[in-house]
């Protein structure tokens, strides 16, 4: 008797226990791992940043101490351009321009629901896969696949370490499973302690022009000013609005960000110049793309690490919001 | 001007105003050429307290950011005319106080360093170029330069909004790339 009741008890909690240590090891919660370690730990690492026929070497470091987070990336090669990211602003010195950009933040509860995470819906448009692969930088790995079910968002391929689940490789596919952008550690600490003078700039920005990009603008997820995308790719939503100054431009300007939950797309609305309509542009930088184009004597410009149809189809459907339809959540 | 729309614009800058008041400013600004011209005052006081190091400036100074802002300029001023550090510092609450009332130069004459730093003299100052100069960087004088630094704006605002791995990505691509786009294609077909 005793005998069958611990049966079924190791029975029961073997189909507790499963289910759990199933979960443990899905993609999603590697993807989740990896965010978390990406935001929380101290780590200091060199990379190669790849795409198309550039390379490029940089350094990153992150540095997390009483809450606080400061990260540096700095590139090594050529143009000595750095990028520090405080909880206040972000920096961007571009020596070889004598130019440093700087974008207020906003690190609150309004800014973090913003930022896209790998939720429950992420699978709807991504198909996930995690296994176990080859070592990477003496670290075991595991292997994450994120495929685009569709035409509208490109693929991730990441190499997690086991303990940390930090990204040690990182590759941009597109559909046809291509290397568009391609990050490889070639060496990666995560040093319980950085100092603080490791993610100063290193850039002498005496005599640069300083350009403040952005505003404390407020972080809603209302439309702000009267536009709205009318029709979306399937699964992008918008997910907060806000006003942004940007160089050049008199007036702040609508901002509005989309998200699938992992890519994201940035709209931006300009007053449109006096001459009349342009040309409607489309540039690519390594898997970010943006497009170009008027609307009712507006510039618009939607950017985001998505493919280019993604961003003339979210660009060419931005309206001014009097009668348009509620933005298309796309399902 | 009334000092309900310097406090809205105030307000607007400081990311403060309310969403209704932010609509009626943003759709006077684009109507009102004077209001933008204040609008570009008032940010540009703004560029100058936020500016690293900030250090008396010579009269000249305020000659030349006068006659950028009649010209309908918004970018901030050289920070060669401030005497910039490599450290971003905070001006003094006097400041504050004359950017409320509307006293542009006086501010800009007056910065004030925090930490009691030494004020700098006008002659220890790096002879300021002229902001036109600078705003012609950021401006259409120079289509690929503008471009490119709207391009690297654009991204280094829209990083803020992506995954940490997204946003390294992209961030990555604004350090690695020269001048920020590998390619632009145009469609020439009317656009809307």
């Amino acid at each position: 008797m005793a005998l069958r009741h611990a049966r079924v008890l190791v029975a029961a909690l073997g189909m507790a226990i499963v289910p759990a240590l199933q979960a443990a090891d899905s993609p999603r919660v590697w993807l989740e791992r990896m965010t978390e370690s990406l935001a929380t730990r101290n780590y200091d690492g060199l990379f190669t940043h790849s795409a198309g026929e550039q390379s490029e070497a940089m350094r990153i470091l992150h540095r997390v101490e009483d809450g606080r987070s400061v990260e540096r990336l700095v590139s090594l090669d050529g143009s000595g351009r750095e990028l520090v990211r405080t909880p206040e602003e972000v920096h961007a010195y571009l020596p070889d321009r004598r130019v440093v950009l700087v974008e207020p933040r906003k690190e609150d509860g309004s800014l973090l629901k913003a930022v896209p995470a790998p939720g429950p819906e992420l699978e709807l448009l991504y198909e996930l896969e995690a296994r176990p692969g080859h070592r990477v930088l003496g670290n075991e790995v595991r292997i994450v696949d994120v495929r685009p079910r569709d035409q509208y968002r490109y693929g991730y391929r990441l190499w997690l370490a086991e303990d940390t689940a930090m990204p040690l490789r990182s590759a941009v596919l597109d559909g046809d499973g291509r290397v568009i952008e391609q990050i490889q550690f070639t060496r990666l600490e995560m040093p319980a302690h950085i100092p603080a003078s490791a993610v100063e700039p290193s850039v002498d920005a005496t005599g640069y022009q300083w350009i403040r990009t952005g505003r404390r603008g407020n972080v809603r997820v209302a439309a702000v000013a009267g536009w709205r995308v009318r029709q979306a790719p399937p699964g992008f939503r918008l997910v907060a609005s806000r006003f942004q100054t940007l160089p050049g431009v008199p007036v702040p300007v609508p901002h509005l960000i989309l998200s699938d939950g992992l890519a994201s797309v940035s709209v931006f609305i300009e007053p449109g110049p006096p001459s009349g309509p342009i040309p409607r542009e489309l540039a690519t930088l390594g898997s970010a793309n943006a497009y170009t184009t008027t609307v009712q004597g507006h510039v618009v410009t939607a950017v985001g690490e998505v493919p280019q149809n993604t961003v003339r189809n979210i660009a060419s459907s931005v309206v001014p919001e009097t009668g348009a339809p509620p933005l298309d959540a796309g399902r | 001007m009334t000092d309900q729309i310097k406090e809205q614009i105030s307000a607007l800058l400081d990311g403060e105003l309310p969403q209704n008041e932010m609509n009626l400013l943003v759709r006077r600004l684009e109507r009102d050429a004077a209001l933008r011209l204040a609008f570009g005052r008032y940010a540009l006081v703004g560029e100058v307290l936020r500016a690293p190091g900030g250090a008396l400036a010579s009269a000249g100074f305020a000659e030349r950011v006068s006659s950028a802002v009649a010209a309908g300029v918004s970018a901030a001023p050289s920070a060669s005319a401030v005497a910039p550090s490599s450290r971003r510092r905070r001006a003094t609450p006097m400041i504050g106080a004359a950017v409320a009332a509307g006293t542009l130069f006086a501010a800009v004459l007056l910065l004030v360093p925090e930490q009691g730093e030494q004020l700098q003299q006008a002659r220890s100052v790096e002879p300021p170029a002229p902001v036109a100069a600078d705003v012609e960087a950021t401006g259409a004088a120079s289509p690929t330069l503008a471009r490119s630094q709207r391009m690297a704006a654009y991204l280094v605002a829209h990083g803020e909004y992506s995954t940490p791995i997204g946003r390294r990505n992209v961030w990555t691509g604004v350090l690695a790339n020269d001048p920020g786009i590998t390619r632009v294609s145009y469609e020439f077909s009317e656009a809307r």
